[in-house]
């Protein structure tokens, strides 16, 4: 499409907005890691060699991508249901699930990730029920573990997910299910014939956004997953504040701009490939 | 429906009230007020309710803060090169050389302060003011354990299984370490035999937490004993939290929070007078009282009972350490420490 003058310059405002905080930034940071030593007086590339040639680096990455595949997998498999009863739901009902949705959005995400340590400390919530069940004879160790940071990751995610899987699927024509049923379709036969691929924009939408969104999670991983737990962003606060070597936080911090990319790329390809199978 | 028309003299129009309105904002602060970076939490709040006024009563300056942890407050000043965001650092240790070191400080005139007097010798140079102490020691929860003896029992049953404990991103993260590599034959400079030892108990810790969460893990009952200031141990038992401190055998360590003058500030004569306030007896006293726990620096104020000190010369005797020797091998020791306890 060709923009007329007019329209380009209402573009402006934004694009300059975006060179001067992104792109500037950005380029700023590739820069800063070109060089030598933490004064950053001699250019070189000794930083990336020290980073990249870390096997505890390639260990982290592979953690930190890890941890964004764990979340995006919980997050659509308790948040997919949920979107499904959306979907069934009459107008009210679909107004009280949004506002559920939403109700985390209006928490700051530092309370949210206190409270997770409420919850899942060793006198918390879930150790007290486990206890009082018989489930276990000693209380679990749940913070400072993975499994117990995908568990925060998730409700913490969750929104982002649910957002645009919600806004496609209010906009899906319920007749098209309706005319599956009359043909004979099973349930299950619509749900993942008609509704799954639907509903595919908007799942693969809130999957990027979650995987970009845990993987760069700062506060949650470092205060629920603690020091066991190294990601990227810990590194490059590390780096960044607290030895102030920014050529180091740099290289660190441009690898997890990379990972994260992938990462939303292969969401975005898988998408594009489920979409192309569905039909 | 009409389209309101935007031409370029509008948009000319507001940009300039959006700049004027800054520069207005900047004038309003340029007069009779000084911007200082706070430690947030407890030191912002006790700054807010005792600091900030008496500064505007004895002077009428209005006290601003920034809530910014040390590590923050260099790294912030560093990047805005020569145009600091605020015209006070408060800092310990650890940053303090690094800020003396990339010449972040205005030079310091100690004699600008009527207060200086009443402090105890040395805690005054060329770069800036001391304004609190802190010790540090352990802090255990009587009622779940028995009372340690010293760093070693860290590391030893019933403790061990207990231990809540940091990396060396803080300043009372790394003294602790630094302590208990000493109880193993190490040293200031030398931290191995701490990582020797770390390493035959770390599946039985409890918790290694980041720094700001551990009065959370430790009020949640993840773990009941950690190496911590006496600041900490005082604002938790405020909060009905089960925890006493224990002075270890080998000693607490003390260190200094001081205050530096951000280079390029303009703001030199109020800075001075909310540095003296700080440090006058009233203030230092009112610091001192619950929830805020302060250690003071002026001999004026009578010590808390609960303090491991009767007076402040007795802070003579705490272990000390030399920052300027450990900064160059704290990026060493934290990237060990990732890859020691990581799983």
């Amino acid at each position: 499409m060709r923009l007329r003058p007019a329209e380009w310059q209402l573009v402006l405002p934004l694009a300059l907005a975006y060179a001067a905080f992104f792109l500037v930034p950005l380029l700023l940071l590739v820069a800063v890691s070109a060089y030598a030593d933490e004064k950053i007086t001699t250019p070189g590339f000794a930083m990336w060699r020290k980073f990249l040639g870390d096997p505890f680096t390639w260990k982290v990455i592979f953690d930190t991508v890890k941890l964004g595949v764990y979340t995006v997998a919980a997050t659509v498999l308790v948040g997919y249901p949920l979107a499904l009863v959306y979907l069934g739901a009459g107008p009210r009902a679909q107004r009280v699930i949004l506002f559920v949705v939403i109700l985390p959005l209006l928490t700051s995400v530092v309370v949210r990730t206190f409270a997770w340590i409420v919850i899942l400390g060793r006198e918390g919530v879930i150790n007290q029920t486990v206890l009082w069940l018989g489930l276990a004879p000693a209380p679990l160790r749940l913070l400072q573990t993975e499994h117990g940071l995908v568990i925060a990751l998730t409700q913490i995610e969750m929104p982002l997910l649910l957002l645009p899987l919600l806004s496609v699927m209010s906009r899906m024509d319920p007749s098209l299910r309706d005319a599956s049923a009359a043909l004979g379709a099973s349930r299950w036969r619509t749900l993942f014939r008609v509704t799954l691929p639907l509903s595919l924009p908007g799942l693969v939408a809130g999957c990027m956004l979650v995987f970009a969104s845990s993987t760069t999670a700062f506060i949650s991983q470092f205060v629920i997953g603690g020091n066991r737990l190294v990601y990227l962003p810990l590194l490059i606060w590390q780096q960044s504040l607290v030895v102030y070597n920014w050529p180091l936080a740099s290289a660190a911090a441009l690898t997890l701009l990379v990972s994260v990319g992938a990462g939303v790329a292969a969401i975005a390809a898988l998408g594009r490939r489920s979409r192309a199978y569905a039909i | 429906m009409t389209h309101a028309r935007f031409t370029r003299r509008h948009v000319l129009a507001g940009a300039a009230a959006t700049l004027g309105s800054l520069a207005l904002g900047r004038s309003a602060h340029a007069k009779g007020s000084v911007t200082a970076a706070m430690y947030p939490g407890t030191w912002e709040e006790a700054y807010r309710a005792h600091v900030a006024p008496a500064l505007k009563k004895a002077h009428d300056i209005d006290l601003e803060m920034t809530p910014l942890f040390a590590v923050d407050q260099i790294a912030k000043v560093q990047a805005a090169r020569g145009a600091p965001p605020f015209d006070a650092f408060v800092l310990d240790p650890g940053p303090r050389v690094t800020g003396i070191e990339r010449a972040l400080f205005e030079k310091f005139d100690a004699r600008r302060l009527p207060n200086l007097g009443r402090l105890p010798a040395g805690m005054a140079d060329d770069w800036g003011i001391t304004v609190a102490a802190q010790v540090v020691g352990i802090g255990y929860n009587p009622k779940k354990l028995p009372r340690p003896k010293g760093y070693p029992d860290l590391l030893k049953e019933p403790w061990v299984s207990r231990l809540g404990m940091t990396g060396f991103q803080t300043t009372f993260g790394t003294v602790s370490i630094i302590e208990i590599a000493k109880q193993f034959g190490g040293s200031e400079t030398n931290v191995e035999p701490f990582f020797v030892e770390i390493k035959k108990v770390l599946s039985k810790v409890a918790a290694i937490g980041a720094p700001a969460s551990m009065p959370a893990l430790f009020q949640q009952g993840q773990c009941d004993i950690t190496y911590t200031n006496t600041q900490t141990v005082a604002t938790l038992r405020g909060r009905g939290v089960d925890i006493e401190f224990v002075k270890p055998e080998s000693g607490a360590v003390a260190f200094f929070t001081t205050m530096h003058i951000a280079r390029g500030s303009k703001e030199h004569d109020n800075l001075y007078k909310y540095f003296d306030t700080v440090i006058s007896a009233p203030v230092q006293a009112a610091l001192m009282q619950p929830p805020n726990n302060f250690i003071p620096v002026n001999r004026d104020v009578k010590l808390a009972s609960d303090l491991p000190m009767a007076s402040l010369d007795e802070m003579a005797k705490f272990v000390r350490h030399d920052w300027a020797k450990i900064n160059p091998l704290r990026a060493g020791w934290i990237e060990r420490f990732n890859k020691e306890v990581s799983k």
